[in-house]
């Protein structure tokens, strides 16, 4: 609104603009409808967690039932606390690879080297989560997989790692980490090449140390990429979904099951919607409050808000 | 002078712990896949053992031909299907939705990048979409795995960051020859956005090719499952789960499947990797 009252310097009546912009106003249209039915209404449906919608032909509004259901089921709160607990090591293990990455790239001198590594990084986010899994399903198999042959060799046991509970989640992290490092790297060194070379040089007549760059030009210069990676990554951390369904069996459930498969099950296989709709709600504002509290902070002590 | 040569000593160690790391780094994606690849290759007899690791020694087609007469290439066909028919409508939506809102001068912009970016940060999760989906008479229909995924954000901010750099005054002579905006897209903008649409259109195929919870989420009927859902009953299901082969799969079978599920992207790789670089500055996702 603000930005219309400043650029109507000599404004024409809404008709008269509408009428200029038909054809550029028919090209937003079906993208605009989309994102109403596709994006939007989906929002609207979470209303539905009040409703036991799902097997009765009559929905009706049943207030907070399905959220005391909730409480009081081992599988919600289980479902609950891996996805916690999975989404906390995603983040304390995955967040900081790909800016060190990046970083480690960018201290190479040949920008051969430089190039060819982001090539091959960058591979793995490319390939879907089946892909990814059976890629790790392969590397770690008891009978033929590269990682038991060498624990065989050091006199191990061989370990059946997709069954395990002690290992699953760390498969979990590392199977993340291992598709999604190369996108954050390629971001950051994007990030890295926008900075002013004339920052270093000043510093270093300044007496600057390599880490004193890093501390004082390099890091500042990539604040506002760090927060948006950050926020990206809060906003969908604890929506893990595709890759725990593709990798998980009934044989690690108590480690591996997160809300959103729980939901799966609940609402898609069982058809439980409502109560379903319930369970995923937890996480959606659960990962709203976590964003806009991070982008009011980064608004209040880095002063650029992202969002 | 002694500070700068103790500097460059240090700076000689760290370089070299550099290159070991990154080259550590590097061969932790090479040697998985590398064992994929060889393994497609070998024959039954070598891959019994669990010592057909890095260092192929049997080269042999027969398990690639195994499979291209088998039912994994109806499932290839159907992926292949959605892949190209959804690409197709991802870019009618975007491509215009992407110009429209690189023009300053658009009605409601502010409003609509709001409602874009908004979708970024907030994700009500797979119940909410399925029900719409479900009310939409979509289930069972291979519709229900193009339409309902045939916007990405990201794409469509893409398209509008790289069409924003066009000169106005390009657009604005157009306008002052008689050119309407839907023929300023057509004959103006698009000729010069091609090599943002090219990298676009890939991004959109290989993610409607990866797709895997959305077809079983939306899609009952095993005849229609893409190659996604098969190869993931094939790796992480018992062996004979599958169309009821019933018989043992060698692991050799089992690669040559998985390469034909990433054989696209590996193709399309090499092509939107630079693009996506240029594409993507996170900058201009804040509007």
């Amino acid at each position: 609104m603000r930005q219309k009252e400043l650029s109507g310097a000599i404004r024409q009546p809404l008709g008269v603009r509408i009428k200029r912009q038909k054809f550029l106003l028919l090209m937003v249209i079906p993208g605009f409808v989309w994102y109403c039915i596709f994006k939007y209404l989906p929002m609207l449906g979470l209303g539905l967690a009040f409703t036991d919608y799902g097997f009765k032909a009559k929905v009706s509004f049943i207030g907070f039932d399905n959220f005391k259901r909730l409480l009081t089921s081992s599988i919600f709160w289980n479902a609950f606390r891996n996805t916690l607990v999975i989404s906390l090591a995603n983040i304390v293990f995955y967040f900081p690879v790909p800016l060190i990455v990046a970083l480690l790239i960018n201290e190479l001198q040949s920008f051969k080297a430089k190039k060819a590594i982001q090539f091959l990084i960058y591979i793995p986010y490319f390939f879907s989560w089946v892909v990814v899994g059976s890629i790790f399903v392969n590397l770690l198999s008891p009978t033929s997989g590269p990682i038991n042959y060498l624990i065989q060799l050091l006199g191990g046991e061989p370990i059946y790692f997709m069954a395990s509970t002690k290992y699953f989640r760390s498969v979990i992290v590392v199977s993340y980490i291992w598709r999604q490092m190369g996108y954050g790297a390629v971001i950051y060194i994007a990030a890295l090449t926008t900075i002013e070379p004339q920052l270093y040089e000043a510093a270093t007549i300044d007496g600057a140390g390599r880490w004193g760059q890093l501390w004082n030009i390099t890091l500042p210069s990539m604040r506002p990429t760090i927060v948006t990676m950050l926020l990206l990554n809060l906003a969908h951390v604890l929506m893990i979904f595709e890759q725990i369904l593709v990798m998980y069996n009934s044989a690690v459930y108590d480690v591996a099951d997160v809300l959103q498969t729980y939901v799966y099950r609940e609402g898609v296989l069982s058809g439980d919607m409502g109560y379903s709709i319930a369970a995923g709600m937890f996480t959606s504002i659960i990962s709203l409050v976590l964003v806009l509290t991070t982008n009011k902070l980064s608004a209040k002590f880095l002063e650029e808000p992202i969002l | 002078m002694t500070t700068k040569i103790k500097e460059s000593r240090g700076r000689k160690v760290f370089n070299v712990c550099n290159k070991i790391i990154l080259a550590l780094i590097c061969l932790s994606i090479i040697i998985p896949i590398w064992n994929v690849v060889i393994t497609s290759f070998a024959k039954d007899k070598d891959v019994i053992g669990n010592d057909y690791l890095l260092i192929p020694y049997s080269f042999t087609l027969q398990n690639y031909n195994k499979i291209l007469h088998s039912g994994y290439m109806n499932a290839f066909k159907n992926s292949l299907y959605v892949a190209v028919l959804g690409t197709l409508l991802s870019i009618f939506l975007s491509v215009p939705m992407g110009y429209a809102l690189s023009r300053k001068d658009l009605l409601g912009r502010g409003f609509l990048m709001k409602m874009l970016t908004f979708t970024l940060v907030f994700d009500v999760g797979i119940m909410p979409f399925y029900v719409v989906v479900r009310s939409l008479h979509l289930i069972n229909k291979m519709a229900a795995i193009i339409i309902p995924v045939a916007m990405s954000t990201f794409n469509v901010i893409i398209i509008k960051n790289y069409m924003s750099s066009i000169p106005e005054s390009l657009i604005e002579s157009a306008r002052l020859d008689g050119c309407n905006d839907m023929g300023i897209l057509v004959r103006i903008v698009i000729p010069l956005s091609v090599s943002i649409i090219a990298a676009v259109t890939l991004f959109y195929f290989v993610s409607y090719w990866n797709r895997y919870f959305e077809v079983i989420m939306f899609i009952n009927d095993s005849r229609k499952y893409t190659l996604q859902v098969v190869l993931r009953g094939l790796m992480f299901e018992a062996d004979d789960a599958l169309g009821g082969q019933g018989s043992y799969v060698y692991s050799n079978t089992k690669m040559a499947v998985m390469i034909l599920g990433m054989l696209p992207v590996l193709i399309i790789y090499p092509f939107i990797q630079k693009h996506f670089v240029s594409g993507l500055m996170i900058g201009g996702v804040k509007e």
